[in-house]
């Protein structure tokens, strides 16, 4: 029974249309092909696993997405409509959420200061328009809730909280200033398990919200596991598989995940040293 | 069953008391509190009488004025060592335009028409130096302190020029008596204060009448600026602007905060500041000369840091740079009153609470970023 509704859930999710669709995308650097025609299908709801080794290209892919660089060649739809990105602005006006590894946080202002940096809310001429801090204060506590942290003092420094709730604090910043798709690189590096564990369910609670899309870049064979609902897997800046959960198993995520190496070889190569 | 213990759990919500004492403004107050003290017990009659405050309170606005300029833009991230050559920059070009008229012979120059001329100046050279830092990314510390040199310089060379080889302006026309603008600067403020004290008995001289008639107007325009800006510093828009400058450029541009138009209004500020010093400065005492505000950078600096501002920026506040103002110009001028002691420990007890509050602030900084 259970299985016969999740498999309709699924069913439902490959019928909605994408959020984004990428279409062909190359990137040159001079003379260097960092992306060579990349198609990728991002759907909300979902957690979208893009998956690849150190210089397998997820980086410029992410940039391209969040208006760092633009393609060389190639198109970016959303919503079914083809958009060019100049800059970083114009991403996130469509919609674009980046949230980098260092989160674009200031460790010595307090944690509803970050959230509205750069978007406070206030009353009056702009830049001298009075803060409304309470309003920003309740504001951040609901935000930080909605994705499961409680923080007792909106006032606290962000420098003085754990690498997890500073994680939990950009996502909800994205979210609340209007991200639709929400990129994450690498949120969980650089964290211990718990704190890792807690990113996790972070992203969860995100996408139990239903209507934003995630990608989630990892080099973490185990966390994409745990979370993913698609794979995008890259390398040398190609696509070499993609699919559901339900379509690709274990093994095929492994083999992937080591630039399509079968894990018999590695241990052979390992074992003739 | 007992709750599970959340992440949240670890921050210790803390009573009033403790938050008080974590304050950035703590130290600068205690050492306030502790230099009072010690005054009122060695030199009590004449640091404490009408004259000794007036005069005390002349030292302290004077450099909390310029302390408030170099604060901001410390939080911001930046230094400014060109504010003392942009005193004396902005005091020469006040009393020479009162002494010689408006430049390309324009007539002449009524004490608001030089003020303003300048204020445009000075600004001006604020801007130019603000768009050298955030366009060429050198330090700040270098391009001031080559407007520094360069400030001075020129002070001196338009001195000599128009003034037969003095750097001196001395006798200017005493414009405070006769025009509201210079009196603005140069006049007098709080005079109900000493009226109130005289009629109470507290204020008379030998003859009997009334000794001081009231404290210098640079006390009203710190007491003014320093309202604005702590306003704007913690409740506006702009505030959030400059703390988020100065903690991590890179991350406040990331969230749309215009970093580079933060640090240039900043620059201009400090210049504005500078000006202000200057215009009292002149209006008070009807002279001009191109020494002055020498060191002055040093010692704004100086009361930033010891009112708890840090250097590396995006930390401090207003309360603790007035703190820092009254603990340095309290004892910069009470010295003297103190036959005793050798006025130029002044610079020994400078440098010795710069040295500690730094180490102080260091601390705090670490604090906060999980150091310790």
């Amino acid at each position: 029974m259970a299985k016969t509704a999740m498999a309709k859930t699924a069913m439902a999710k490959t019928a909605a249309e994408p959020l984004v669709k990428l279409r062909g995308i190359i990137k040159k650097f001079g003379p260097f092909v960092a992306l060579n025609g990349v198609d990728m299908d991002i759907y909300p709801g979902e957690v979208h696993a893009l998956l690849g080794d150190n210089g397998a290209g997820k980086s410029t892919l992410i940039k391209i997405l969040s208006g760092v660089h633009q393609p060389s060649a190639g198109e970016i739809m959303v919503d079914g409509n083809p958009i060019v990105f100049r800059s970083p602005r114009d991403a996130s006006a469509a919609g674009i959420g980046t949230v980098y590894q260092d989160l674009a946080l200031n460790q010595l202002m307090s944690v509803s200061r970050n959230f509205f940096m750069g978007r406070e809310i206030f009353k009056g001429p702009a830049p001298f328009g009075m803060m409304k801090l309470k309003e920003m204060d309740i504001i951040t506590h609901d935000e930080m809730i909605k994705i499961g942290i409680d923080i007792s003092d909106p006032h606290q420094a962000v420098g003085t909280m754990s690498g997890g709730q500073r994680q939990t604090l950009a996502i909800a910043r994205a979210i609340y200033f209007g991200a639709k798709i929400l990129i994450l690189d690498e949120p969980t590096s650089a964290l211990g398990q718990k704190q890792q564990m807690e990113v996790l369910k972070t992203i969860k609670r995100v996408r139990a919200l239903g209507n934003i899309a995630i990608i989630f870049i990892t080099h973490n064979e185990i966390h994409s596991k745990l979370i993913a609902d698609r794979y995008t897997f890259l390398s040398l800046g190609e696509v070499i598989g993609s699919g559901t959960r339900e379509s690709l198993d274990g093994d095929d995520i492994r083999r992937l995940m080591a630039g399509g190496a079968e894990m018999a070889d590695l241990e052979m190569e390992l074992g003739k040293i | 069953m007992q709750a599970e213990r959340k992440e949240s759990d670890r921050q210790v919500s803390q009573g009033s008391f403790r938050r008080f004492i974590r304050r950035p403004e703590i130290g600068a107050f205690s050492g306030m509190v502790v230099i009072l003290l010690l005054l009122a017990i060695v030199a009590g009659d004449v640091v404490f009488n009408p004259l000794g405050i007036k005069n005390n309170l002349s030292i302290i606005s004077q450099l909390g004025i310029i302390a408030i300029g170099a604060c901001l833009l410390m939080i911001a991230g930046e230094f400014d060592l060109s504010i003392g050559s942009m005193i004396g920059f902005a005091g020469m070009s006040m009393a020479m335009m009162l002494k010689w008229g408006l430049p390309f012979g324009l007539g002449e120059a009524s004490p608001f028409m030089a003020f303003t001329l300048t204020l445009c100046m000075t600004l001006f050279i604020g801007w130019l130096i603000g768009n050298i830092v955030v366009r060429s990314g050198l330090s700040s510390f270098i391009v001031t302190l080559a407007f520094l040199f360069i400030l001075r310089g020129l002070t001196e060379v338009s001195f000599r020029e128009f003034n037969d080889g003095s750097t001196q302006i001395s006798g200017l026309p005493d414009f405070k008596e006769t025009d509201f603008f210079a009196y603005l600067f140069g006049g007098e403020t709080f005079k109900w204060v000493f009226t109130l004290l005289y009629e109470m008995g507290f204020n008379l001289n030998r003859l009997g009448n009334q000794w001081v008639i009231g404290l210098d107007a640079k006390v009203a325009w710190w007491i003014c600026i320093a309202i604005i800006t702590y306003v704007v510093l913690s409740r506006t828009q702009l505030g959030n602007w400059i703390y988020a400058t100065g903690d991590n450029k890179e991350s406040a541009r990331a969230n749309g905060v215009p970093v580079n138009q933060v640090k240039i209004g900043l620059f201009m500020f400090t210049a504005f500041c500078a000006t202000i010093f200057a215009a009292c400065q002149v209006f008070d005492t009807n002279t001009a000369d191109a020494a002055k505000g020498n060191l002055k950078e040093l010692e704004a600096i100086a009361a930033a840091v010891v009112g708890g501002t840090v250097m590396t920026g995006g930390f401090g506040s207003i309360v603790g740079v007035i703190f820092g103002a009254v603990i340095f110009g309290l004892v910069q001028n009470s010295v003297f009153y103190i036959s005793w002691i050798d006025g130029s420990y002044y610079r020994v007890f400078l440098g010795t609470v710069l040295l500690i509050a730094a180490f102080a602030n260091e601390n705090i900084r670490k604090r906060i970023t999980g150091g310790i």
